[in-house]
């Protein structure tokens, strides 16, 4: 999985990273790596190693607490599948390979580059949208508030990505210096230049943000 | 589809000579729209046109004097759409049984296309649609440059029958570069020859100028080519009914984009609809329909089904436009007493293939009385250029304002000092000498130390400062105001929202004006079944639509007015609306609540149309920015420590929308100083970083503390901040570079190895 954080928690040892795969690509039972739990293959074994795709294949996700049951090619990546398949278009798609951070979504509480995360991968994963952000009763998360309050977006184009990564900032760290939380949204860019007020929403929203 | 001159654009008929864009009646605003006159004339001249009179109903509806939303801290009506991903951009329309376009591009800068084969693609899985956009014979003159085109049931097979296109390709001549173009034993590459000769200026006499002159400084200034990279790439869904085109495109221009699909396509205008409720960044690019827009609207009219098309990264740097370089050579002279006296120069600068680099105002605002320029525009095999954020200025701005510095080191005067003493007299230039001493001061100036850093140790720290203005103005737009019986109010512009706030302070100007909150009023903009307005650059959306908005709602508040009077006992022309309440001027227990006024309706609805008159915008805006930088002198890697902006912004109407695209200026001026830009292989001419890894923009960790002045001068009615804060900050923070290390910079970007090598060129005799 295309994570972005430095460090993480703990080793993802069924995942591979779209550009690792592509890499990779050719060799023999490298489909094993990347079935994760839909073909229930134990990778580490090796055993009934089976290729999936290409053409569709089924693929069911957890998104945002409700299961979507999709079919699709393997290569289609999870930003794709949200937003083509899902109409979950709140995410969006700027750079296309892992850099500027639109397309940030949370995959088992890791803020991860869903354009460079294959959706068949995070099967089994809880993934979350900048749409599930929302309560069910429609109140605004508190970070999407804050957003809101200090003028944290122009276009908005970015900010979809910039509030979920905000989120799973604090939900790792509640309460984040301000070199923590710069570091923290370092992978994502803003074009309009929203930098400032980004700052200032997610610094308002320490300790207030619900895990 | 930049369709810009080297000449700015008269205004398309707009009051004022200055090239406002924003014409009547949305004709496609064009390039170097700045506040200075043609072609580099002398920049003194800027404002000097008189201001066309106030308009009796502008003089009737005068902005109040006691607001009670404008200038104050709005928040943003459609944030939460855009906080929770409701917003739909054109990137997140999805339409049932929709298609996905891809263009195919050239990848070498300068073929002739000897073939194309279309038939593999046309066979493979999910294929709908494919085309010749050029057909064999013609010539593609950049790498990105149009094809053929496809379109499939889902966006991989469309990029999988894409690889299928076969061309056939024979590769001509190309030029990377200003100095392969120029190169006297350069081949013809373009029809015409490579260079073409822009205006010529001779003014005064230079030779006496420089007979005056204590102090005399040669030397070549440089700008590099950067590009828009807005976020949502240049996109169009397109879905027909019939012969009617419906168009979501991302455009900062309904109306210009609606032209510019009917005249790509050959149907009538008004045969075409364009939607944009919402689009991500623009900067200028987005300003007329792209041949992204008529290929996609091309493959769904073949297809018979909608059709998606947005381009990815790499289209996006290659073929939607770029911020032309600005190059000079250049003689200025100084007296000792620090009066500027000549100024030569010769310019050039490269819009890509074809394109000049439109306006270029050098020497910028200050005033030497002899000047003599030549310009030449230097054709290239790369995307061609489209307006950028404040087009010409922050090239001339860089070019002017680090000579400056360099000047009154000669004189041994302090920058500020120098440029007060030069700064021209005539309004808004006259503004500096106002912004600069206050700048100077709230930023602790008088700590700043001569030129070079003398702390030892390999950080150096330096200030450094400069000015800009810009023209932006209003004109034409229109609009719609519908009251309803049950209290309703519907505000409609066909303007739209780049991100500025436009849809905000829509609302808010008609809620002011209705005396109703702002919850209460419902905006509606991009969309061309709207009145007209035009394209939203160059500063003018705001100074447009505003006073059009304000007259129109006035217009619909007086009509009802004269069907609330009689309920009263009262002459209509009492009577006033404020706080959710329409009641007699000097009475307010004498009135209706705005629900009780609207029932006397009945089955009618107030329905006004009116637009924009001039007396509630201006033209033209100024201002100063500071800051002070870190020098890695042993890494070569600028730190900017903090800038502090001071902004005229005439009649501020939302202060919160305001500040942030104030904010966002000044990111953007840092990002063209020190981080951006546009590599072209030397050998290939393709560009080697068409990305957003090796295409470097600032992120969280390198912006500074930013601290914004904004100057309210609300009898001056509306003007735009989009343009002016962009321009002036890389050049301040060149100077500031200057100042801690001591060695000249004289080009940008402000790269680490630049900056190593300008202090071993110091080290080895200066360059001065």
């Amino acid at each position: 999985m295309a994570s972005k954080d430095e460090k993480p928690d703990k080793p993802e040892r069924f995942s591979v990273s779209r550009r690792d795969f592509l890499k990779s690509a050719g060799v023999t039972g490298i489909a094993a790596g990347v079935v994760g739990g839909a073909a229930e293959l134990d990778a580490q074994t090796g055993a009934a190693a089976r290729v999936l795709g290409p053409g569709d294949v089924p693929v069911q996700l957890t998104v945002n607490g409700r299961r979507i049951d999709l079919r699709i090619e393997p290569r289609v990546t999870l930003l794709d599948a949200m937003r083509q398949r899902a109409d979950l278009t709140g995410n969006k798609r700027v750079c296309d390979r892992g850099t500027c951070g639109a397309c940030t979504m949370i995959v088992d509480g890791r803020s991860v580059y869903s354009c460079s995360t294959l959706a068949i991968e995070v099967q089994g994963k809880q993934v979350r949208t900048v749409e599930g952000l929302v309560s069910a009763n429609g109140t605004m998360h508190p970070v999407q508030q804050a957003f809101c309050d200090q003028d944290a977006m122009m276009c908005g184009f970015c900010t979809p990505g910039f509030v979920m990564a905000t989120v799973a900032l604090l939900e790792k760290n509640r309460n984040p210096t301000e070199a923590q939380v710069r570091k923290g949204l370092d992978g994502n860019i803003c074009r309009c230049g929203t930098f400032v007020r980004v700052l200032e929403a997610a610094m308002k929203s320490r300790g207030v943000a619900r895990a | 589809m930049p369709n810009f001159d080297q000449q700015p654009p008269a205004g398309g008929g707009a009051p004022t000579p200055q090239g406002r864009g924003g014409a009547p009646g949305g004709a496609p605003p064009a390039g170097g729209r700045g506040a200075a006159p043609a072609g580099g004339a002398a920049p003194q001249g800027r404002g000097a046109a008189p201001p066309a009179p106030p308009s009796a109903l502008a003089l009737k509806y005068p902005w109040p004097a006691k607001p009670v939303l404008l200038g104050t801290r709005v928040k943003r009506i459609d944030g939460p759409d855009k906080v929770t991903g409701r917003a739909k951009y054109t990137h997140d329309i999805n339409r049932p049984g929709m298609l996905y376009g891809r263009i195919i591009r050239s990848p070498l800068p300068h073929a002739r296309i000897v073939s194309i084969d279309l038939s593999a693609a046309l066979k493979a899985p999910g294929v709908k649609a494919a085309y010749n956009v050029k057909e064999p014979g013609a010539q593609v003159m950049y790498q990105g440059d149009t094809v053929a085109a496809v379109a499939a049931d889902t966006e991989e097979r469309t990029k999988d029958a894409a690889r299928l296109v076969k061309v056939e390709y024979e590769a001509l001549p190309h030029f990377a570069n200003e100095e392969q173009a120029m190169d006297p034993d350069a081949p013809v590459v373009f029809m015409g020859g490579n260079t073409r000769p822009g205006t010529a200026q001779d003014v005064g006499d230079i030779e006496a100028g420089f007979k005056q002159s204590a102090h005399i400084i040669e030397a070549t200034y440089y700008t590099h080519v950067i590009t828009h990279v807005c976020l949502e790439s240049h996109s169009i869904v397109a879905e027909w009914e019939g012969d009617k085109l419906t168009a979501w495109c991302s455009t900062q221009g309904v109306f210009p984009s609606q032209q510019g699909l009917a005249m790509g396509l050959g149907i009538p205008a008004a045969n075409v609809r364009v939607i944009t409720q919402y689009m991500g960044g623009g900067f200028g690019s987005k300003l007329q329909a792209g041949a992204e827009a008529v290929i996609g609207a091309k493959l769904s009219q073949m297809a018979k089904l909608p059709v998606k098309l947005t381009l990815d990264r790499k289209e996006e740097h290659l073929d939607t436009g770029n911020r032309p370089s600005a190059g000079a050579k250049v003689k200025a002279g100084v007296t000792a007493d620090g009066t500027l006296t000549s100024y030569q120069a010769d310019s050039w600068g490269t819009g890509g293939a074809g394109q000049g680099v439109g306006n270029l105002p050098i020497p910028y605002i200050y005033t030497f009385p002899n000047r003599k320029r030549t310009h030449k525009d230097v054709y290239i095999n790369s995307g061609t250029q489209r307006p950028m954020r404040a087009p010409g200025h922050p090239q001339a701005c860089f070019l002017t304002e680090v000579l400056m510095d360099e000047l009154a080191d000669r004189v041994k005067m302090d920058p500020v000092e120098f440029r007060i003493k030069n700064a021209p007299v005539q309004v808004p230039s006259a503004m500096y000498r106002t912004y600069l001493p206050e700048g100077a001061k709230l930023f602790g100036w008088d700590k700043r130390h001569a030129t070079g850093d003398p702390t030892p140790g390999p950080i150096k720290t330096g200030f450094g400062v400069s000015v800009h203005t810009w023209g932006g103005g209003g004109s034409g737009t229109q609009a719609h105001c519908d009251i309803m019986a049950d209290g309703t109010v519907v505000m409609k512009c066909g303007t739209q929202d780049i991100g500025t706030g436009t849809r905000t302070i829509v609302a808010l100007v008609t809620a002011e004006t209705l005396g109703l909150p702002i919850t209460a009023v419902r905006a509606e903009i991009g969309d061309t079944n709207y009145p007209r307005s035009g394209g939203s650059g160059g500063s003018t959306t705001a100074p447009s639509a505003m006073p059009a908005i304000r007259l129109t709602a006035a217009k619909a508040l007086e009509a009802l007015f004269v069907k609330v009077a009689p309920t009263l006992g009262v002459s209509a022309d009492t009577l006033v609306a404020t706080n959710g309440r329409i009641h007699v001027k000097d009475d307010p227990t004498k009135g209706v609540t705005w629900k009780d006024a609207c029932k006397t309706l009945g089955a009618d609805t107030i329905s006004v149309d009116h637009m924009w008159e001039a007396g509630l915008s201006s033209v033209n805006s100024s201002g100063a920015q500071f800051t002070e930088v870190a020098v890695d002198i042993e890494t070569g890697i600028v730190k900017v420590k903090r800038i502090l902006a001071i902004q005229d912004c005439g009649l501020v109407v939302d202060r919160l929308t305001c500040e942030s695209q104030i904010y966002g200026g000044v990111i953007s001026s840092m990002n063209f100083a020190l981080y951006e830009d546009r590599i072209l292989d030397r050998v290939t001419g393709q560009m080697v970083n068409p990305n957003m890894e090796m295409y470097l923009l600032a992120g969280m960790s390198d912006i500074p503390k930013i601290d914004i002045i904004l100057k309210d001068m609300p009898e001056r009615g509306v003007v735009g901040v989009g343009e002016p804060p962009t321009v002036s900050l890389s050049a301040a923070i060149a100077n500031a570079v200057r100042n801690a290390t001591g060695a000249a910079i004289r080009s940008l970007p402000l790269h680490p190895h630049k900056i190593l090598a300008a202090i071993e060129q110091q080290k080895a005799g200066g360059t001065l």
